[in-house]
């Protein structure tokens, strides 16, 4: 019953005092709202790369023979039963767990024209399931991409057309060591060259169908490595450990995450996490001192308010519960408000991007990841719901000491205070 | 009765007494030299007195009004309170004291601003748990008694000096407390309203038996008290009733 008295009592005084209570509100209506716009920007930037890099590299799930991440080597591929069991468990997934997947039979070879011979990395691929998967497909600069009717058609970068001295229709021997040890050639004719934008890509990376290149390397019905495009980054682990379910010990078969395949970009991303988490450190702290500030100027400004109170027959810890009570209010009012602030103002605003173009020259890549000037926020409802939490805790925490100041008012100095 | 006759300790008779005091003392620590504020105050004061408690500035009156209802600790010395000592209470059992036993008027009047006068009259039965129903009846009773009608709703920002004094009296008497402490109820009133107020109070005592001890500097209120202690430097220098109070023995 006295504690809805309490709370009666703070919300009035949060009515009441209608000015200090907006502008307490305020700070942290405007900490959330940024917190929320600046988590949901970071978390667009990261998604874009993560999904720039999985679509050039091996998805956000890779599944492998083990030791093929670390060697590249074709003798660790996945044989016939194995690629059979991994497509009955990518069934058994929901239906809108995996976006597109693609089988990839991967070696490093030697490429070789009348001008030059250089190291190249060469990936058969389906060519119409690779072209729902990656963005290769679309970064033509002359030619075109593979067709499924393609037999010995290469796709190739820019750099290594110019190094070589290909041009489209121009011919090309591929070298690499098959799965029975001996070194063979395949002679290819250059379909189309791409641009990435990603050097080591541009100069290093080839697509072949893959058909040719089982048939060539004598791998029939084989791959290296079966990508997983997914909806999102955030779905990585759950559909990884559904696989895992349903592939149950099968010590042939090996289920990366996107983290794990490209380290760098996994270590960038956590990199600009700590920068924001410092960001959103430094802005708890100045919403927690506004708070902090707004209800210790109105404690030490009331306190003859908290004398009468205790005179009129509160104890000091019940005068520091009202206290308590008012800072709490204005932390979830805000908390609230700042919620639905931050939403409006990034989807308001931004739902169609941020566009940094203006800011970057060129193309900004790194780590295997083509940075596009263009961020579109994303909104994830933990991330959203973890803002509040934060911002409600640290309402709470920054309303205790002025709750114990008041508490522990002597009535007869308070209200002798300002008379 | 005078800091002179002191009595040693609690007393069947005290049952009777709505307050005692046992030498009384509040120091406060201060430079260059500690303050002195209350110095050795006997005293007890019969349930249903009205007692007023006069002397210049400065002599103690509010030091030992806050004394008296437990806002400030003595430095030495026993308060009781009823049969109740308030000087061995916690800070819990002394709030509880005050809101069971205890109503305070004061001069600013110290009504609760985000309150309505009605709210602020009520507050301490609220506090005390009573029904509404109840406690709107009795406030409003009282608010009709003391002319206080139409007047419920409105905050204390919205009425008049004396309006708001006659509110602080309606929540200091309505839980019925067996002492009502008054710090100076008229200093901030002119006559009529001050005379008004005092008309109030003294009905109140009269018809509930109400004891109330004010400090004042008020001619008036001196007038009318039945009995007038008055305090120089801490120390309680006369005790004496009055013609009023010796018209009503």
């Amino acid at each position: 019953m006295r504690v809805l008295i309490l709370l009666r009592l703070a919300a009035r005084s949060v009515g009441r005092n209608a000015r200090r209570s907006v502008l307490t509100a305020a700070a942290m209506v405007v900490g959330l709202a940024l917190l929320i716009f600046s988590r949901a920007l970071a978390e667009g930037g990261h998604e874009q790369w993560i999904e720039s890099a999985v679509r050039l590299g091996s998805g956000h799930v890779a599944i492998q023979a083990p030791n093929f991440l670390e060697t590249g080597r074709l003798e660790y591929r996945l044989g016939e039963r194995a690629v059979e069991r991994t497509l009955q468990a990518l069934e058994s997934l929901p239906d809108d767990a995996v976006l597109a997947w693609t089988p990839r039979l991967s070696v490093n070879g030697l490429a070789s024209s009348a001008a030059s011979a250089l190291p190249v990395r060469i990936e058969g691929v389906d060519p119409r399931r690779e072209a729902a998967f990656t963005e290769l497909d679309e970064k033509v600069q002359s030619g075109r991409y593979l067709r499924d009717d393609d037999r010995l058609h290469a796709y190739i970068g820019v750099e290594l057309a110019r190094r070589l001295d290909l041009d489209i229709g121009d011919r090309f021997v591929l070298t690499a060591q098959g799965t029975t040890g001996e070194v063979e050639g395949q002679l290819v004719r250059v379909a189309g060259i791409f641009r990435s934008a990603i050097q080591e890509v541009d100069e290093g990376l080839i697509h072949v169908p893959i058909e040719t290149v089982r048939t060539w390397l004598h791998a029939e019905n084989e791959v290296t490595t079966l990508a997983l495009l997914l909806e999102s980054a955030r779905a990585t682990d759950p559909v990884i450990e559904a696989l895992e379910a349903a592939l149950g010990e099968e010590p042939g078969i090996r289920i990366l995450g996107w983290r794990e395949v490209s380290p760098d970009l996994d270590s960038a991303i956590r990199i600009d996490d700590y920068g924001n988490y410092l960001f959103h450190g430094i802005l708890f702290a100045i919403v927690a001192l506004a708070i902090l500030n707004a209800i210790l100027i109105s404690v030490l400004g009331r306190r003859r308010e908290f004398g009468i109170l205790q005179a009129l027959g509160l104890t000091g810890f019940q005068t520091g519960l009202v206290v308590f009570f008012e800072g709490l209010f204005l932390t979830i009012a805000s908390g609230l408000v700042g919620m639905v602030v931050g939403f409006l103002f990034t989807w308001g605003f931004f739902r169609d991007g941020l566009d940094f173009s203006g800011m970057i020259e060129g193309e900004m890549t790194f780590s295997g990841s083509v940075v596009e000037p263009v961020i579109v926020p994303i909104f994830h409802h933990s991330d959203v719901l973890l803002s509040l939490y934060f911002i409600l805790v640290i309402g709470t925490l920054a309303s205790i000491y002025p709750a114990l100041r008041a508490s522990k008012l002597d009535p007869a100095e308070a209200m002798k205070f300002d008379r | 009765m005078s800091d002179s006759t002191r009595s040693a300790g609690p007393d069947p008779k005290t049952t009777t007494l709505a307050v005692r005091t046992d030498d009384l003392w509040k120091i406060y620590p201060q430079e260059p030299e500690p303050v002195q504020a209350v110095r050795g105050v006997t005293l007890e004061i019969e349930s249903g007195d009205f007692v007023a408690m006069a002397g210049p500035s400065g002599s103690g009156k509010t030091t030992l009004l806050n004394l008296l209802g437990g806002l400030t600790d003595a430095t030495r010395g026993r308060i009781w309170i009823g049969d109740e000592e308030l000087t061995t209470m916690d800070g819990g059992r002394r709030a509880r004291l005050r809101l069971d036993r205890i109503g305070f008027v004061f001069q600013a009047y110290n009504l609760l601003p985000v309150l309505t006068a009605l709210e602020n009259a009520e507050f301490t039965l609220l506090l005390r748990g009573m029904p509404a129903a109840e406690r709107r009846a009795k406030v409003a009773a009282l608010f009709s008694e003391m002319g206080l009608d139409g007047l419920a709703d409105r905050r204390p920002a919205k009425l008049s000096g004396g309006q708001q004094q006659r509110v602080a009296v309606a929540r200091a008497v309505v839980g019925d407390p067996a002492l009502v402490l008054a710090d100076e109820p008229t200093a901030n009133l002119d006559s009529v309203t001050g005379g008004a107020l005092l008309d109030t109070m003294e009905r109140l005592n009269r018809e509930h038996g109400t004891t109330f001890l004010f400090s004042t500097h008020d001619p008036l209120v001196m007038a009318r008290a039945r009995r007038l202690i008055t305090l120089v430097d801490g120390r309680i220098v006369s005790d004496e009733r009055t013609r009023a109070g010796d018209a009503k023995t």
